[in-house]
């Protein structure tokens, strides 16, 4: 379980994340969505512990800056950065000896296998291209078995076929239990992941919504809606909280929307 | 073996491999080699002359380096600077388990190979330039390697990863390190005002008991005393002083607590860090860490089409930039430009493009915005001539090289009392040179492409220069049997202009498409 409450961060004056307040359960899949500067990279920060921040992030019901805690989380960030001078198969050696995973070689191959970077192993950080860092990346979250995943737009970069195979692997994990939360603006790309969604804009969160309770409502259309953003235009349309009754306080959970 | 030995000791396994792949390396190792012993031999002459060839000269040089090295190290980590992660460890190392100390001395720890290094240079030119003895240098080996990380590694612990100390705390340990620095410049000065500056006043101040009193710093020197020159009241009790330091601090580093609340501030420098190798990789020399650079308002009149867009972009870009188009090439050209009128240098006309030669073939970098031109599919993309393209994104780099010209040339022209003419000749053979520099990096990257590395090209870029050298010389002999002086500048720089030229036109190549940049 991931929960987050009264998370704020400041830049100088400007408060990027206000009070913001979520909780993922075991066995589900949160969207973090908002538009750019919305706030989302700060709170996916914050929770990774590379930010300084005031409120509370627990993951495991810990403390998430507690080493027992870290044991338990995997971050994937937006952008992958490689140690140059290490393997692909070294830095999946370094991180399950970082996380003080037992990982069998054959696991590790398994992996490797999925996301077709078997024939990369030898290959150094520094000589790969954009996707395959980001499918490094992904195995080395998944290799120390999280209970606890967080993604930063994870499918940027990809190709479809890695994209079908991290849908599937976070199917597969979601099913084990483990809880994920993935920020993203490709709507498309998540439709069959999702079971609760948070809606962020200016540095709050606008709303929190579970799949159960949308029914037929499309993600895409919901985020339209809440966030005021008109589809395809770009331009500033009827306040999301004139149509619905969106709660805007930092305590959102999965139960339903319009709470 | 623990996750932060296994990545250390596999990035330099593996950069060793690499580097042993690569054909520059044994040329960069065979030049190393040959600077480390025969330097110490050139040294002994000067620390001869100096009277300064013996333990004692060893243990002023080293206090020098404490008195420097070490307040400044202090006031980076109080800063929270210093410590160099890159992206990677942001990426994988900080979301990590592995506890926020071992981060720390990880970062720490990246610089051992080059201390290592170092200080067998110290043996090496302690042995060979001050006649130590073998067993005080392997002492003061031991201490430098191990002892005083062990202080610099607590200091670094509890200045960088203290979560007690607020930034408020930290500044005043930077304040108190500035003052202890400014305290050293008093009493060096007031050394200098009793007795007058001289070499021996030099020697005596830093062999001071009042120098070695000073905390940490100095007392890094006492301890340099004791081991070289012997035993004396004051640098034994600031020994001491030094190991109970040693001991406390390291007691309150291994207790104390980090739960990783400078990652913040450490991404910050690596972000800044990483923008600076960018840019330097660009060309551009300018940025500092953690300094924005400051961008003025300013316009620029677009004229001509086509490759004339390269020109005028740069332009506006140095008319935005604080220096316009001056920058640290432009300050050690005039810098050197003095030095040279002030030096006898003599009557000789040909001693001002002799110092043009040898300044801009090993010192000038030359980097500038036209290779940057190179990188981006935009310049491919405008439809125009690469020739035009190649003059218009090389064409500020001249007036940046006619600039140097008048700075370095100029004072040594007005010293030596040269005739207008042969100034001017001088100026447009340096001008000449820097362009053909240039035109020589654009053949070396098109002639090197993405199979030679740096060092490769260096090479190339050498090679073809020391062709131009082999041509302007013939000129200025050819021009000298002919007609004199004045010919044989005429000569000199037609020669090198011709060769400037062809060069000119084979760079052209890089600019015909992406491939050969």
């Amino acid at each position: 379980m991931l929960e987050v409450m009264e998370l704020s961060k400041k830049y100088g004056k400007n408060l990027a994340a206000d009070k913001v307040g979520f909780t993922v359960p075991d066995g589900k899949t949160g969207i973090l969505l908002g538009p750019n500067g919305a706030g989302k990279s700060t709170v996916i920060k914050s929770i990774a512990g590379l930010l300084n921040y005031k409120g509370t992030v627990r993951i495991q019901g810990m403390d998430s800056r507690t080493q027992e805690a870290k044991r338990q989380f995997a971050y994937v960030p937006e952008l992958p950065y490689m140690y140059e001078a290490l393997t692909v198969r070294e830095h999946l050696e370094f991180i399950t000896r970082a996380y003080g995973v037992e990982v069998s070689r054959e696991e590790l191959l398994e992996l490797l296998e999925i996301f077709e970077l078997k024939d990369k192993q030898e290959k150094l950080g520094g000589e790969l291209s954009k996707g395959m860092m980001q499918k490094v990346s992904i195995c080395c979250a998944l290799a120390i078995r999280p209970r606890v995943i967080l993604l930063d737009e994870p499918m940027v970069g990809l190709d479809p076929g890695a994209i079908k195979e991290l849908k599937a692997q976070l199917l597969k994990r979601r099913a084990d239990g483990c809880t994920i939360l993935i920020s993203t603006h490709m709507l498309e790309m998540v439709k069959e992941l999702w079971d609760v969604t948070f809606v962020m804009d200016k540095g709050k969160i606008l709303g929190t919504y579970a799949r159960e309770s949308l029914g037929n409502e499309d993600l895409e259309e919901l985020y339209f809606s809440v966030t005021g953003q008109q589809e395809g235009v770009g331009q500033r349309g009827q306040s999301g909280q004139e149509n619905r009754a969106v709660e805007s306080s930092g305590n959102g959970g999965p139960e339903g929307r319009e709470r | 073996m623990g996750a932060v030995r296994y990545l250390y000791v596999r990035t330099f396994v593996n950069r060793v491999r690499k580097a042993l792949r690569r054909p520059g390396t044994y040329v960069h190792l065979v030049i190393l080699g040959f600077y480390i012993f025969a330097l110490p031999f050139s040294l002994k002459m000067v620390t001869e002359q100096a009277g300064m060839d013996s333990p004692q000269g060893m243990a002023a040089v080293l206090t020098v380096y404490a008195l420097w090295v070490i307040p400044a190290n202090l006031i980076a980590y109080a800063r929270r600077k210093g410590l160099v992660y890159r992206k990677s460890d942001v990426h994988f190392l900080f979301p990590s388990p592995v506890s926020p100390k071992s981060v720390l001395l990880y970062a720490h720890l990246k610089t051992l190979t080059l201390q290592l290094m170092l200080n067998l240079c110290v043996l090496v030119f302690g042995r060979m330039t001050f006649s130590v003895e073998l067993w005080r240098l392997c002492l003061y080996f031991l201490f430098s390697v191990v002892v005083h990380n062990l202080l610099e590694g607590s200091i670094m612990m509890l200045l960088y990863g203290s979560e007690k100390l607020g930034e408020r705390q930290r500044g005043m340990v930077v304040k108190a390190t500035y003052g202890l620095a400014g305290l050293l410049v008093l009493m060096a000065l007031y050394a200098c005002l009793k007795e007058g500056f001289s070499w021996q006043m030099l020697k005596d101040f830093l062999h001071s008991d009042m120098v070695q009193l000073v905390p940490v710093a100095g007392w890094y020197g006492a301890v340099v005393h004791l081991l070289f020159t012997g035993p004396t009241t004051v640098n034994l009790i600031c020994t001491g002083a030094y190991v109970l330091l040693l001991v406390v601090l390291a007691a309150a580093a291994w207790r104390m607590n980090c739960t990783g609340a400078y990652y913040e501030d450490a991404i910050k420098f690596s972000e800044d860090y990483e923008e600076i190798l960018e840019s330097r990789r660009q060309g551009s020399m300018g940025k500092r860490p953690g300094r924005r650079q400051k961008v003025r308002k300013a316009g620029v009149r677009w004229r001509g089409k086509g490759a004339a867009a390269l020109f005028y972009r740069q332009l506006l870009e140095y008319k935005k930039s604080r220096f316009f188009i001056f920058d640290g090439g432009s300050l050690a050209s005039a810098i050197a430009g003095v030095g040279l009128a002030w030096l006898p240098i003599g009557e000789n006309s040909f001693v001002l493009p002799g110092a043009s030669v040898y300044v801009i073939f090993i010192f000038t970098a030359l980097t500038g915005k036209w290779r940057k031109e190179l990188k981006s599919p935009y310049t491919y993309l405008i439809p125009d001539t690469a020739f035009r393209k190649l003059l218009f994104a090389t064409a500020i780099q001249h007036v940046q090289g006619l600039v140097n010209a008048c700075l370095f040339i100029l004072p040594g022209a007005v010293a030596m009392g040269l005739a207008p003419d042969i100034t001017l000749l001088c100026l447009l053979f340096f001008v000449l040179f820097s362009a053909n520099k240039l035109y020589a990096l654009a053949m070396a990257e098109a002639a090197g492409g993405s199979t030679l590395g740096r060092t490769g090209k260096q090479f190339l870029q050498m090679l073809f220069q020391s062709v131009a050298i082999m041509a302007a010389v013939a000129g200025a002999w050819a021009g000298f049997a002919a007609g004199g002086i004045r010919a044989a500048h005429v000569l000199m720089n037609v020669c090198l202009g011709l060769v400037t030229l062809i060069f000119m036109i084979i760079a052209m190549m890089n600019f015909y498409k992406m491939e050969t940049a």
